[in-house]
């Protein structure tokens, strides 16, 4: 069943990206084609393969010691320079609730 | 006679300046000139960085006459695909997305061709985070083929090809996600290699697809991709990548040993395959001749679950990109909108406004397959897929040392000719399937195409971690056709710039 643009904006607001004038017909119409060079590997739901996650199958997670991190943690100023907004020793954003802008 | 420095390999370059024939900076000078005069025409690069080349530069040349040792690829120029960290650079990723990010620590990878003695001249243009395969998605401006300027020089890596084709530098790094070295290595007429996942640190390089990047090297010649190996893996593994595994072995140790004896395996269904043209079948045909006068055995081999690799790639790589590029969101770092009303709208219209068409278009793709229903249909099926893809190529490895196959189905297209992006992503057909089982691959040129007069290359793919064994079929494939040819290797400058600015004197 094709995605609509109702489906489309959908993923979009999931996907936090504004779609604006043309775009969401675009993205629609991408997103079914796509869908469509994907069918092949829907015959591959096959129940007695095991998924493979990760080339190396056996990835574990590692616990180490947090010593020796330091020498490449980022200095504050190194950490705030690449911010669009900063103030004092934060990350400056807009209002996380509602429509307040900036307080 | 003053020589031009595009005449050199990697190699020749470094035992030059370890003999004093030449200065590092020398060397250096004759890059940055050689870019300098090429690069209006081939545009591989979004940053030109003279200061820390001639400052790398400077220190091989004291260290030289301190008496110190020198490393192996002293003095060697380096392009950096421009989604590697290199302090004193930004990192654009080809993004709006970051055009001002300036990189606050440098890549493993990138760290250890410095340590190996390259001086990074610059960061390479690439398709924007690596989402396409002609460059044309560089949010600042396509690269040309040192080929033929009217056409693409594929992707993703393609600054980092086309600088190496044009005689801009001996060497450069790239990442291959799906293609991203082995195929703009074939469409400009280089060596381009994708080691094994796992063989090369990823820390440092921004994430497209976790488990499917891996970064590789590209040179002119086979050694100089030796070399360039040895200095990316020599230190054993990364403690600040889980995914770096401890592979260290010597890529120049039987790089020119014989092939005689050993299969090589040939998929029937590949060289059948819909898209593939004749010219390109002719070359790799002619690459299977050439291994079995050298004493190989030809052998065919199936691979009966390929048909589904392109949509399992297609599932896996959006689906991590998603989850990846979910960190760009305008707070720590990126392009921010301003006067926002509120976080929702700054992230939605910072991303909107920071990130180019295909960007958008992979992270929307990878967003539905990750949601809720669709999750379970396309996702599993896609990572069962990979199962047997892997096993398909391991029952292969039975009966092969390695398999011969085309990089990619054609040779290099005009700038804008293939516009629908799901058609640019059925021409992944050949090199998909490595990244998905995680094997290395190696492209290799194999002169210019009959009908299109373009670079045609052969792939060579082999088991996870015999990557040197790979380098020494690739070499026995350049050594073949250099004999062949009278000539030195298959391919070396692009014509047109051969000999276009940077004189050694």
């Amino acid at each position: 069943m094709a995605l609509t643009e109702t489906d489309v904006r959908g993923i979009a607001d999931y996907a936090r990206i504004a779609l604006e004038g043309d775009e969401l017909a675009q993205m629609t119409a991408y997103l079914n084609d796509a869908v469509d060079i994907l069918a092949p590997v829907l015959e591959y739901d096959l129940p007695d393969v095991e998924p493979t996650f990760h080339p190396i199958g056996d990835l574990a997670n590692v616990m180490r010691e947090d010593a020796g991190l330091a020498a490449r943690a980022l200095s504050l100023d190194v950490a705030l320079e690449n911010a669009g907004s900063a103030r004092d020793r934060y990350f400056r954003v807009p209002s996380i609730l509602g429509e307040g802008g900036d307080r | 006679m003053a020589t031009s420095f595009d005449t050199l390999s990697a190699a020749q370059i470094a035992a030059g300046i370890a003999a004093g024939d030449f200065t590092a900076r020398e060397v250096a000078t004759a890059s940055l000139d050689a870019i300098a005069a090429r690069e209006d025409a081939v545009q591989a690069f979004l940053q030109v960085s003279p200061e820390l080349a001639l400052a790398a530069a400077d220190r091989i040349d004291a260290d030289r006459a301190a008496g110190k040792p020198l490393p192996p690829l002293a003095g060697v120029p380096l392009a950096i695909k421009d989604n590697m960290n290199l302090v004193g650079t930004r990192t654009t990723c080809a993004s709006r997305m970051l055009e001002t990010y300036e990189s606050v620590y440098t890549a493993t990878c990138v760290q250890r061709m410095l340590d190996a003695g390259c001086v990074p001249v610059g960061k390479a243009n690439m398709d924007e985070f690596a989402f396409g395969s002609s460059t044309e998605s560089s949010a600042f401006h396509p690269t040309n083929n040192p080929w033929d300027t009217g056409r693409i020089p594929g992707g993703s890596s393609g600054g980092s090809a086309a600088a190496v084709a044009a005689g801009e530098v001996p060497l450069a790094l790239g990442s291959d996600t799906g293609g991203s070295i082995r195929q703009p290595a074939a469409l400009c007429g280089v060596v381009g290699m994708k080691p094994t996942y796992g063989a090369v640190s990823r820390y440092g390089v921004v994430a497209f697809g976790s488990s499917l990047d891996q970064v590789g090297p590209f040179g002119r010649t086979v050694e100089d991709v030796a070399l360039a190996m040895n200095a990316l893996v020599g230190a054993g593994r990364d403690p600040y990548d889980g995914t770096s595994q401890d592979c260290a072995v010597d890529f120049c140790e039987h790089l020119n040993d014989s092939i005689e004896g050993k299969r090589v395996g040939i998929i029937p269904a590949f060289m059948e395959a819909e898209g593939l043209t004749p010219e390109v079948r002719a070359a790799v045909e002619g690459a299977a001749k050439q291994l079995e006068a050298q004493g190989a055995e030809l052998v065919e081999v199936e691979l009966p679950h390929l048909d589904a690799a392109i949509a399992a790639y297609y599932v896996i790589g959006p689906a991590e990109a998603f989850s990846n590029l979910a960190r760009f969101d305008g707070i720590r770092y990126g392009y921010q909108e301003p006067d926002c009303a509120n976080l929702d709208a700054q992230s939605s219209l910072s991303r909107a406004h920071g990130f180019g068409a295909e960007a958008k278009r992979r992270q929307l793709l990878g967003a539905y397959l990750l949601s809720s229903g669709v999750y379970d249909k396309y996702y599993y099926a896609a990572q069962k897929a990979r199962t047997l893809i892997t096993a398909d190529y391991n029952a292969a490895y039975e009966k092969c040392d390695v398999i011969l196959m085309p990089s990619s189905p054609r040779t290099a297209w005009k700038h804008g000719e293939i516009s629908d992006p799901t058609q640019m992503y059925l021409a992944d057909l050949y090199t998909i399937s490595i990244n998905i089982a995680g094997n290395g691959g190696v492209s290799v040129p194999l002169g210019l195409g009959a009908d299109s007069q373009l670079p045609v290359a052969a792939q060579l793919v082999g088991p996870a971690f015999k990557d040197r064994t790979l380098l020494m079929f690739a070499r026995a494939l350049e050594r073949g056709l250099a004999d062949a040819s009278k000539g030195a290797p298959a391919l070396s400058v692009a014509p047109a710039f051969a000999g276009k600015g940077g004189e050694l004197a």
